[in-house]
C-alpha cells in the first residue's frame, strides 16, 4: 500500500507540473493587459510600459515560465495583478474559506444524498423513489445563483431568521478577536473556545452550504440509486438474504457497499471543483472564497494568481483522487494496491 | 427489496433534527456592546493601492478618510477649504505658492507635520511618477522657508491650490516611514496619514477597517463614528438588501431599479446629486467615414438623448452639453446642444454623400455596465433608421483600450464609449487628457488633432492659477471648437445617486471627490 501511495503522489506531481505548463501559456491568450490592470485605470502609457517592465511581462514567454517557476520552488509566488497583495498570502487568506464552505456543503450533500439514494433504490418506483427523482433533477437543474438569491430573499428578507451573506456578523467581527490558527471561524473559534463566534459562523454557513450542496445532493441520490439497483441484483444479494440476514444489514453492509464505489468518486470529484467553482455562491453571499479570487483573476489576466490557484486546486484534486484510491482498495480488497 | 421502513423514518428525523437544531442552536448566539460602526459596502474592491504616492483607483474612499491634503475644494462654493494648510499666496505671475500650514497636527505614527513632511511626501510622489502624479508636473522646487511654511516654486503657472486639492496624489504621509521601512512599506498594507480614521485590519481585497485616531488634530467633540468599515460587495442586489437591513450605511453603484424599489423604504434615504461624472462618446476622426465632420454632425443628431434620460437613467442625468459637465468651472452654457432630429441627420447624412447610410460601424463600451449596453443598444436601433449598422461590442476595460491602440488603424473602433471624471477640478481634465493630440495613444480615443485648440487649451491651463477669468473665456473658446468639429457624442452629465440609511447623517456628496465618505463629519442621527 505505501508503495502505491508514494507512486501516485508522483504521478500528482507530474500532472500539476504539467497542468502549471498549459495554463501558463493558455492563459496567454486571454486579449488583456495586465500591465495595464496593475497600475489602473487611468494610468498613462509610460506608467504601463514601465510596470510591463517591472512585472516582467516584456520578456519571452518561455523565459517567464521558467522564471516563475523558479521562483515558486523557491516560495515565492509572485504577486497577484488584482490583489497587489502576494499570491501565497492571498491563497492563505482565500482558501480556508473555500475549505470551510466545501466541507459543510459537502457534507450536507452527503448526509442527504446517500440516504435518499438508498432509500429510492430500495423504494424502487414508490413515493419515496418519484419524489426523490423530482428532487434530485431539479436540484442539479436549477441555476446556483437563483436557488442563492431565492434562499436570501426567503430567508433573510422574508422571514429574518438567516443572515444575508459574510461570514459573521459585522459587530461580532468586530467585538471579538479570535487568533487565526486554520482561517476557518467555525474551527478557530472552537479551538479559542468562543460559542458565540462559532455559532455565528455556523449561522452564517447554513445558506451557503446548503446552496453548495444542491447540485452535489441531486447527483450523489442519482448515482448511488442505479448503483444501488445495479448491486440488488447480484447473487450474492440473493445468498445473503436466503442465509436469513437482516434486511437492513443486507442493504447497509452488503449492498451500499459494493455500490458506494462510483458516488465516492463522484463526490471526491465534486469537492475539489467547488473550492475554486463556486464564485456564484460567493459573490452573491459575499463569501471570500477562491471562486471569486480566481474569476477576477480570469477577467483580469492576473497570471500569477491564475497560476496559483490552478496549482492549489490541482493538488487538491491529486490528493482527493489518492484518497478515493485508497478508499476503493479499502472496500474491495480485489482492487491491486501493488 | 422489502425493507424495515422504520429505519428510514428514523434517518429522515434524524436528519430534521440535526438540521433544526442547528438552525435553534445558531439563532441563540447573541452579540455584546460593540463600538459604533459605519458600514461603507462598495461594488469595487476597497484598495488597489496602499500607496498614497501610486493612488489613482477605487481606494480614493478609503485613503480620504485615512490621508489628508493641504486643501479641500468645495464645488458648491467654488471655494478651497483650509486643511493641513490654513492660508497660502500666490505671486501675480502665477509661478510661486506659498502655504502656511497647520500647526500641532500629528501623523498615525505619532511624528509631527511639518514642512519637511509635505516637502518630502509630494517629492516622493513625483519621484516614483505613479499614479495622478502628473499633476505635480508644474512644480519646479519646493522650499522649506520654516518649519510651518512651504514655498512651491513652478517652472509654468498652474492651478497649484486645485492640485494640492486633489483626490489622487496629493496625500501628506509621515516621510520618516519610508526612510525606516523603505519603499514597498506602504504597499504591504501600511499606513502613514494624518487624517480621522486609522488602519486597524484588513481581510484581502475584500475588506477595510479603519478606527479612530485620538490625537486627530480636529479633536472629536460631537458624535462620530468609532469605526468603519470599507466591504466589497460585488452583487448590487446584496449590497441593496444590506442598506435595507441595516447592515450598510452607504452603498454605491447601484443600478436605477434597484433605487426605485429603495425609495418607498422609510430606512432608507435616496440622495442625488449633480457630479463631475459624465459619459462620452468618441469618433474615430481619423477612419473614414467619421473623418468627414458632416457624418459626424449626422451620427451627433441620431442620438436618442431624451429616450436615454428618460428611459434608461430614469432622469438621473442631464443631456451633455460640450465636454466639461455643467456645474465645473469654466462649463460653457451657451454651446449648442445637438437634439434628437432623425430627419436632420437624413439631411446631413445625405450632403455628405450617404443618403441611405449603407456602411458599417463598431462602437466598444464597458462590458458589466448596464448604462452603457442600453445607450449602446438605443443608438444601434436609432442608426438602423438611418441604414447604418452599428456593431455594438461590450469588452471589459483592458481589451478596450487596447483595441483603441492597435497598431493598425483599421483594425480600431468607430465609436469609443466612456466614463471621465476629474483628477482635480479644472476643465483642462477633460479639454487635455480626451481631446489634446497624441504621439502615443492614451486618453483620446477619437485621435483628434488639432494643434490651434492644443495650444489654446494648454495655456489656459497656465492662466487658470493666476487670471481664472481669462482662463475660463479661452477654455469656452477651446469647448466651441470641439463642438464645431463634432469630436464626440455627449451623453450625458451624470447625478451621483447614493442609498444610504436614513439614520445615516452628516454626509454630503463632493463631486470633487467621486464616491468619498467624509466620515469624520458623519455621525448616527434619528430619522
Amino acid at each position: 500500500m505505501r508503495a502505491f501511495i508514494v507512486r501516485r503522489l508522483l504521478l500528482g506531481l507530474v500532472v500539476v507540473l504539467g497542468l502549471t505548463v498549459v495554463t501558463f501559456f493558455i492563459a496567454r491568450v486571454v486579449p488583456s493587459d495586465p500591465a495595464a490592470r496593475w497600475v489602473g485605470p487611468r494610468a498613462t502609457v509610460e506608467q504601463i510600459e514601465r510596470a510591463r517592465v517591472k512585472l516582467g511581462l516584456d520578456k519571452p514567454i518561455y523565459i517567464q515560465y521558467l522564471r516563475y517557476m523558479g521562483d515558486l520552488l523557491r516560495g515565492d509566488w509572485g504577486v497577484s495583478i488584482v490583489t497587489h497583495q502576494p499570491v501565497l498570502r492571498d491563497i492563505a487568506t482565500y482558501l480556508p474559506a473555500s475549505l470551510e464552505l466545501t466541507f459543510y456543503g459537502m457534507l450536507l450533500a452527503i448526509i442527504v444524498g446517500i440516504p435518499l439514494g438508498v432509500l429510492s433504490a430500495v423504494h424502487k418506483d414508490r413515493a419515496v423513489d418519484h419524489l426523490s427523482r423530482a428532487f434530485s433533477i431539479g436540484a442539479v437543474s436549477l441555476p446556483t445563483f437563483w436557488v442563492a438569491m431565492v434562499f436570501q430573499l426567503v430567508f433573510f428578507g422574508y422571514l429574518h431568521i438567516l443572515p444575508l451573506g459574510g461570514q459573521l456578523d459585522m459587530a461580532v467581527k468586530l467585538a471579538y478577536s479570535i487568533p487565526r490558527v486554520t482561517g476557518m471561524y467555525t474551527v478557530d473559534a472552537l479551538l479559542a473556545g468562543n460559542w458565540t463566534v462559532f455559532l455565528n459562523a455556523l449561522e452564517h454557513l447554513v445558506l451557503p452550504a446548503v446552496t453548495l450542496a444542491t447540485y452535489p445532493v441531486g447527483l450523489i441520490t442519482r448515482m448511488l440509486r442505479s448503483s444501488m439497483l445495479e448491486v440488488s441484483n447480484e447473487d450474492y444479494i440473493r445468498v445473503a438474504r436466503a442465509y436469513g440476514l437482516p434486511e437492513g444489514r443486507v442493504i447497509y453492509v452488503y449492498a451500499l457497499k459494493n455500490a458506494i464505489g462510483p458516488t465516492i468518486t463522484v463526490i471526491a470529484l465534486t469537492f475539489a471543483y467547488s473550492l475554486a467553482g463556486t464564485f456564484l455562491i460567493e459573490a452573491v453571499y459575499n463569501w471570500p472564497g477562491l471562486g471569486h479570487y480566481a474569476a477576477d483573476a480570469v477577467l483580469a489576466a492576473d497570471y500569477p494568481a491564475i497560476m496559483g490557484v490552478t496549482i492549489v486546486v490541482a493538488f487538491f484534486y491529486v490528493l482527493l483522487n489518492l484518497l478515493v484510491d485508497i478508499i476503493h482498495a479499502v472496500l474491495d480488497p480485489r482492487i491491486k494496491t501493488v | 427489496m422489502p425493507v424495515n421502513g422504520r429505519l428510514a423514518r428514523v434517518l429522515a428525523a434524524a436528519v430534521v433534527v440535526s438540521l433544526v437544531a442547528a438552525g435553534a442552536a445558531a439563532g441563540c448566539g447573541k452579540t455584546t456592546k460593540t463600538p459604533t460602526v459605519a458600514v461603507y459596502a462598495s461594488a469595487n474592491q476597497p484598495i488597489v493601492f496602499w500607496d498614497p504616492s501610486d493612488s489613482y483607483s477605487n481606494e480614493i474612499i478609503v485613503m480620504n478618510n485615512i490621508y489628508e491634503t493641504l486643501l479641500r475644494y468645495d464645488p458648491a462654493k467654488d471655494k478651497l477649504i483650509p486643511v493641513l494648510a490654513t492660508s497660502y499666496q500666490v505671486s501675480p505671475d502665477g509661478l510661486t505658492w506659498t502655504f502656511e500650514l497647520r500647526k500641532g497636527v500629528k501623523f498615525h505614527t505619532g511624528n509631527e507635520m511639518t514642512a519637511d513632511a509635505v516637502k518630502a511626501s509630494i517629492e516622493r510622489t513625483m519621484k516614483r511618477g505613479m499614479g495622478a502624479s502628473f499633476i505635480w508636473s508644474a512644480v519646479k522646487e519646493i522650499k522649506v522657508l520654516d518649519r510651518y511654511k512651504v514655498e512651491f516654486d513652478l517652472s509654468y503657472p498652474a492651478p497649484l491650490d486645485m492640485i494640492c486639492a486633489s483626490g489622487y496624489g496629493a496625500h501628506i504621509f509621515d516621510p520618516s516611514v519610508v526612510q525606516a521601512n523603505g519603499e514597498d512599506w506602504f504597499a504591504a498594507g501600511h499606513e502613514a496619514g494624518t487624517g480621522p480614521y486609522m488602519l486597524e485590519s484588513f481581510t484581502g481585497k475584500e475588506e477595510v477597517v479603519l478606527t479612530k485616531f485620538p490625537d486627530y488634530w480636529g479633536g472629536w467633540k460631537g458624535q462620530h463614528f468609532d469605526k468603519i468599515v470599507f466591504q466589497e460587495v460585488s452583487e448590487a442586489s446584496t449590497r441593496a438588501q444590506m442598506v435595507q437591513a441595516g447592515q450598510a450605511d452607504f452603498v454605491d453603484n447601484l443600478p436605477i431599479e434597484q433605487i426605485d424599489r429603495l425609495r418607498s423604504d422609510p430606512n432608507v434615504a435616496i440622495t442625488q446629486t449633480p457630479s463631475f461624472q459624465n459619459l462620452l462618446g468618441f469618433f474615430n476622426t481619423a477612419k473614414p467615414p467619421l473623418d468627414n465632420v458632416l457624418v459626424r454632425e449626422a451620427l451627433s443628431y441620431a442620438v436618442p438623448y431624451d429616450q436615454i434620460i428618460t428611459e434608461v437613467m430614469k432622469g438621473t442625468a442631464t443631456q451633455g452639453q460640450g465636454p466639461v459637465p455643467k456645474g465645473m468651472w469654466g462649463h460653457d452654457d451657451s454651446l449648442p446642444q445637438p437634439t434628437y432630429d432623425l430627419a436632420k441627420a437624413k439631411q446631413l447624412l445625405t450632403q455628405a454623400g450617404f443618403p441611405n447610410g449603407g456602411f458599417k460601424l463598431v462602437l466598444t463600451y464597458a462590458s458589466g455596465d448596464e448604462t452603457e449596453r442600453r445607450v449602446a443598444e438605443l443608438y444601434k436601433a436609432s442608426l438602423a433608421q438611418l441604414g447604418i449598422n452599428l456593431e455594438i461590442r461590450g469588452m471589459p476595460w483592458e481589451p478596450q483600450w487596447d483595441l483603441a491602440k492597435a497598431t493598425k488603424p483599421a483594425d480600431r473602433q468607430d465609436i469609443f464609449v466612456m466614463y471621465w471624471w476629474p483628477d482635480y477640478c479644472t476643465p483642462y481634465s477633460w479639454l487635455n487628457a480626451m481631446f489634446h493630440s497624441e504621439d502615443t495613444i492614451n486618453f483620446n480615443l477619437g485621435y483628434y488633432k488639432n494643434p490651434e485648440y492644443d495650444k489654446l487649451i494648454d495655456e489656459a491651463q497656465k492662466l487658470s492659477g493666476s487670471n481664472r477669468a481669462q482662463a475660463v473665456e479661452e477654455f469656452k473658446q477651446a469647448q466651441k471648437i470641439l463642438c464645431n468639429d463634432w469630436v464626440a457624442i455627449y451623453f450625458f452629465d451624470q447625478n451621483y445617486v447614493r442609498a444610504m440609511r436614513a439614520d445615516f447623517k452628516g454626509y454630503v456628496d463632493n463631486p470633487a471627490y467621486p464616491h468619498v465618505v467624509f466620515f469624520y463629519n458623519t455621525y448616527r442621527g434619528s430619522k
